[in-house]
């Protein structure tokens, strides 16, 4: 693969198509191949550059070292953008790659264009959920016990156990094959996101972003995500919200099209703090 | 993406994992993703080169030109492996590809170590077929094909696919296959108007006889029609042939069971 060097690390990425370039960051358990079903439409009319974070898939990680956080990460997709050298990208996260993609616009708003949030994932902090209890989150207990399972050498059991935390029973049971294995590639991640040390995000947090900035949800997603999504929608300045019928967590490979739609309308629209 | 130069056109090409080097070559609608699920367990052990033919994504051809045929396929396969340090390479095709690396290991042995063909597509000319009949009926997937390049030209693209892909795995396989693979062949669909000039030739006695590599035919137990014959028949005659079926498994069977697709595949190239 084609790889950028970031931070003492080769970053891998798939990099199709011309025009202004598009960052997709993967969440949880993915890696670039989980794009691939947005590459034929979004690669028509943008430079799709989907790379796979630190110990990911393609790299065979054994789960030792303290080098998988969100911090890190968030320093590797800075790195990565500045190594482009492409001027300012549209970055496009989903789920925890969505937290990442949020960090790295609060960080470095000088390299973004425009930021597109898919279900991003993470907590709320008081500032922005009253409801809020300090202390490790009541999923965490359930993904270190997966974790466990694959330290262990039980991949499907702990992929089981983590994607039935997140998204219901029977939730890795429905999941097509092809997902499953995909999955199954980068199991050992599931190690290191048990100190992933994501911090909640905040109301400072939220009105630090200044990119214009589209959160796309699945209409059918349950638990915690939708509320995260319209929270911080909600005091993202000048945010737009679109919620794709009938889909859930993975919306973009159950409505490949509808998407697709919504992501090139949304970069293709002059940015409303440019028109201000 | 990264490319070679192959007889004037760019190839693209994804290459995964450290190894001896694995082709991959994919079939009709295909591209280089073709091989995702597969790719995890296969690019442990092998370096994993999954081509996208001409004409197919990432280019977006829009169906113009006479370039899209059995042999510049082949032509191009040839010259891509010529530029892979080192040679000999193992080479693996589906259905269409599983045609051209059959072609390949015909015309170019020495570029070859191993050879695996998934329910490779084609027709038996009348020296390899069962039946005794001396006119060979038109290939029913030829008009599966026709009928598809017709309703892209009227601009129903989800009838020409669903067309094609019922006629490989019979009624209802499209309405099966989820958002996710349907969106990678419609991303290809402009491909089926090249094929309908592309001039394969059928397989003969000869050919199979020719390929001298060892090979690996990979069938799926529930795959039905032609495509569940042509492995089973040039297996007879290939000298150096061995056959797997995966259970369960239809035509796309490294979608339906990559992990037996993997496990029979890396057994065979690690003999």
């Amino acid at each position: 693969m084609q790889t950028l060097h970031v931070n003492g690390t080769d970053i891998p990425y798939l990099d199709i198509g011309r025009g202004p370039p598009l960052v997709c960051v993967h969440g949880s358990l993915c890696d670039f191949r989980i794009w691939s079903v947005l590459l034929g439409p979004l690669a028509r009319s943008h430079r799709v550059i989907a790379p796979s974070l630190r110990h990911f898939f393609p790299a065979y990680w054994d789960g030792v070292g303290d080098t998988y956080s969100i911090a890190q990460h968030v320093d590797d997709m800075i790195g990565f953008i500045e190594r482009l050298d492409s001027g300012p990208v549209d970055l496009m996260g989903h789920s925890r790659g969505g937290h990442i993609a949020f960090r790295v616009a609060g960080l470095r708003p000088n390299l973004l264009r425009k930021l597109i949030l898919a279900e991003p994932g993470g907590e709320l902090d008081g500032s922005l959920d009253p409801d809020y209890e300090p202390g490790p989150s009541p999923l965490a207990a359930r993904f270190a016990a997966s974790a466990a399972k694959i330290a262990a050498g039980d991949i499907d059991g702990g992929l089981e156990y983590f994607m039935d935390a997140l998204e219901g029973p029977g939730a890795w049971k429905r999941l097509p094959i092809t997902s499953k294995q995909l999955l199954r590639d980068n199991a050992m991640t599931l190690i290191g996101q048990v100190n992933d040390k994501r911090p909640p995000f905040s109301k400072a947090d939220t009105e630090a972003i200044r990119t214009p900035t589209l959160f796309i949800g699945g209409a059918n997603t349950k638990g915690f995500l939708p509320k995260v999504l319209r929270t911080l929608a909600a005091h993202v300045a000048g945010s737009e919200i679109a919620m794709i019928p009938n889909t859930t967590h993975p919306m973009f490979e159950q409505a490949p099209q509808k998407y697709c739609e919504i992501v090139l309308d949304f970069l293709a629209r002059p940015s409303s703090s440019s028109e201000s | 993406m990264q490319t070679l130069r192959v007889n004037g056109y760019d190839m693209a090409y994804l290459e995964v994992g450290h190894g001896p080097p694995l082709v991959c070559v994919h079939g009709t609608l295909g591209d280089f993703r073709t091989w995702s699920a597969v790719m995890g367990p296969l690019s442990k052990t092998h370096r994993v080169i999954a081509v996208s033919l001409r004409h197919f994504f990432p280019e977006h051809w829009d169906g113009n030109g006479d370039d899209y045929l059995m042999s510049q396929h082949v032509d191009d396969t040839i010259a891509f492996i010529a530029q892979i340090d080192p040679v000999p390479v193992d080479l693996m095709g589906h259905s269409r590809g599983g045609h051209i690396a059959f072609r390949v290991a015909q015309q170019r042995p020495d570029l070859l170590r191993r050879l695996v063909l998934l329910e490779p597509g084609g027709d038996l000319d009348a020296s390899l077929s069962r039946a005794a009949s001396t006119a060979p009926a038109p290939s029913p997937l030829a008009n599966r094909i026709a009928v598809s390049v017709e309703k892209i030209a009227s601009g129903d693209i989800e009838g020409a696919l669903q067309n094609f892909v019922d006629g490989i795995d019979g009624d209802g396989a499209w309405e099966r296959l989820s958002a996710a693979p349907r969106q990678q062949l419609r991303d290809n669909v402009f491909t089926l108007l090249g094929q309908i000039g592309e001039n394969r030739k059928p397989f003969t006695r000869a050919d199979a006889q020719a390929i001298r590599a060892p090979t690996l035919l990979i069938g799926g137990a529930e795959t039905s029609g032609a495509l569940s014959q042509i492995w089973r028949v040039l297996s007879e005659h290939m000298p150096n042939a061995k056959t797997a079926i995966i259970p369960g498994a239809r035509h796309w069977m490294f979608d339906q069971a990559p992990r037996d697709v993997t496990e029979i595949v890396l057994e065979f190239l690690g003999d």
